[in-house]
């Protein structure tokens, strides 16, 4: 099954360029992490900050364009892994090993239609 | 066969055939649905031809039969149907009579209580996937309505299916975080039983199934000290059920039961399984909780004195390794006993009021201990807030007799 990681994590550790010591550190980690995982890890990314967000807001099929992030919170979205393993127990397994702070969450969800490779 | 010893026969093999369905076909629906097509065949053709020699087995091909015909015309209705479901259909010998029910309830039990599935849900699906329970039984357990239930089970069905949660016994590396989902969940499902306390009314059944299912856990899982301990406490608990209540269906506390109504049978039982979990694990939490039952049981008469000072001693050691109110609450009416009313009400003021006021048995102690210490005033209105809360009619009468006595 495929698995989208979404980690959400208080971007304000990072420094508004993403380029602090921790910022460095937890680049470093993902590195490693993607290079340990191999061939189950289809995709992923860090983002950028939550300032760069720009959400479409569709209202009774009204379309308006906002600044910012969809969910406004303490911690936004950061970046995401797309992983291919046998079932959700594989999948937590990778979850729990995602570099992240002291606080985050890394939420799981099974893909409705599973990509294809190549 | 009338239909009510037909319909013990279905829940008998229920557990058991769902379980095996579930994990060959990775599909709860489908399980469920097929052993409840099995059920309907059997109505007609037990009642044409008589029951077969073996009604589990039966149930169990039948069932199988349905399932496989289920999923054929699945995949002729939607001819992109996933691999796993024709290997189902083509790699698999069909069971006949001397087939035997493969046991998976232990892989069941663990795909109920998985912690991706709702904590709400999860003893509720155990009780109806696991132990053959109906949703209105579940239903009226937990207090709440039928559509309410059936609603929760089907989410977490539907949780169970989408998000992938695997048909596996997690590895022993997986038990600290999956086995305390499980036993927790248990404690729940046998907590909403034990709450009935004159155990005749619609939990007669299910305090059975949990004798059953500790029963089975413990068996499957024989070297942890805490399944050996859970299938110990549902046992003393059990055993004290016919001295729990009064003629008139008031709750009898712990201290002033008569154990010579208590169930010698089920003692003994308890006890063998606490000698399993303490020779495994003596200090670990749900261990401590069966001696302190196992303490209450070793009491012979009332003339004997109640054991306080050894159930002090284990909830100080309990204490040390499960720090919560209930522990806390628990300590302090033995402290009050060992070391006299105000040390025993002195401890529960420590607590602050704020986390537990929703809690029955906090104002209930409390009530008890301010009572005994004289200020009847203040007993009063402790009563008055136990009351406020949601009590079964055991406790509700109790706790109005001792504010009775109060103002007598």
């Amino acid at each position: 099954m495929q698995y989208m990681l979404l980690i959400y994590e208080d971007e304000r550790i990072y420094g508004p360029d993403r380029e602090n010591p921790a910022a460095r550190e937890r680049r470093a980690q993902h590195v490693a992490y993607s290079r340990e995982l191999g061939a189950t890890r289809l995709a992923g990314s860090g983002l950028k900050d939550s300032t760069a967000a720009t959400t479409i807001r569709t209202a009774a099929g009204k379309q308006t364009i906002h600044d910012g992030p969809f969910a406004e919170s303490r911690e936004q979205l950061a970046g995401y892994y797309l992983i291919d393993v046998p079932d959700l127990d594989a999948a937590l397994a990778v979850a729990k090993k995602v570099p992240l702070s002291q606080n985050g969450a890394v939420e799981i969800r099974p893909l409705l239609v599973p990509l294809v490779a190549g | 066969m009338t239909s009510a010893t037909l319909g013990l026969a279905f829940r008998d093999a229920s557990g058991r055939i769902v379980a095996a369905l579930a994990s060959r076909f990775r599909d709860l629906d489908l399980a469920e649905d097929s052993f409840a097509d099995a059920c309907a065949r059997a109505l007609e053709a037990w009642s044409r031809e008589g029951p077969p020699r073996d009604a589990g087995a039966w149930l169990y091909q039948t069932a199988y039969r349905c399932a496989v015909d289920t999923l054929r015309r699945r995949r002729t209705e939607h001819r992109f149907a996933p691999e796993l479901q024709r290997n189902a259909i083509e790699e698999q010998p069909m069971p006949d009579e001397w087939t035997p029910i493969p046991d998976e309830r232990l892989r069941l039990i663990f795909v109920c209580c998985h912690p991706a599935v709702a904590p709400d849900a999860r003893a509720a699906l155990t009780l109806r996937l696991v132990c053959g329970l109906s949703t209105r039984e579940i239903a009226r357990a937990f207090l709440l309505s039928e559509p309410t239930l059936a609603q929760r089970l089907i989410r977490a069905k539907r949780k169970i299916a989408e998000a992938g949660v695997s048909f596996e016994v997690p590895g022993p590396e997986a038990w600290p975080e999956r086995l305390d989902a499980v036993l927790s969940t248990i404690e729940i499902a046998y907590g909403r039983a034990h709450e009935d306390a004159a155990g005749s009314g619609p939990h007669f059944n299910y305090a059975a199934e949990m004798l059953e299912i500790t029963r089975v856990l413990a068996g499957l899982l024989p070297h942890e000290a805490q399944t050996s301990a859970l299938a110990s406490i549902v046992r003393f608990a059990e055993a004290r059920r016919p001295a729990r209540v009064d003629a008139h269906g008031m709750m009898i506390p712990l201290a002033d039961q008569d154990p010579s109504a208590w169930i010698e049978p089920l003692i003994v039982d308890a006890r063998r399984y606490l000698d399993q979990a303490v020779s495994l694990h003596p200090h670990e939490p749900r261990v401590l909780q069966a001696r302190i039952h196992a303490a209450w049981c070793a009491r012979q008469s009332l003339a004997e004195p109640a054991p306080w000072r050894e159930i002090l001693a284990l909830y100080d050691e309990l204490l040390i390794v499960r720090d919560d109110s209930i522990v806390r609450l628990n300590r302090a009416v033995a402290l009050a006993e060992v070391q006299g009313v105000e040390a025993g009400l002195a401890e529960i003021e420590t607590f602050g009021a704020q986390p537990l006021d929703d809690f029955l048995p906090y104002h209930a102690v409390r009530a008890d201990l301010l009572c005994r210490a004289g200020r009847r005033e203040e007993a009063r209105i402790a009563y008055d807030a136990a009351l406020s809360l949601v009590a079964t009619s055991a406790e509700r009468l109790w706790l109005e007799r001792q504010r009775a006595v109060l103002t007598e």
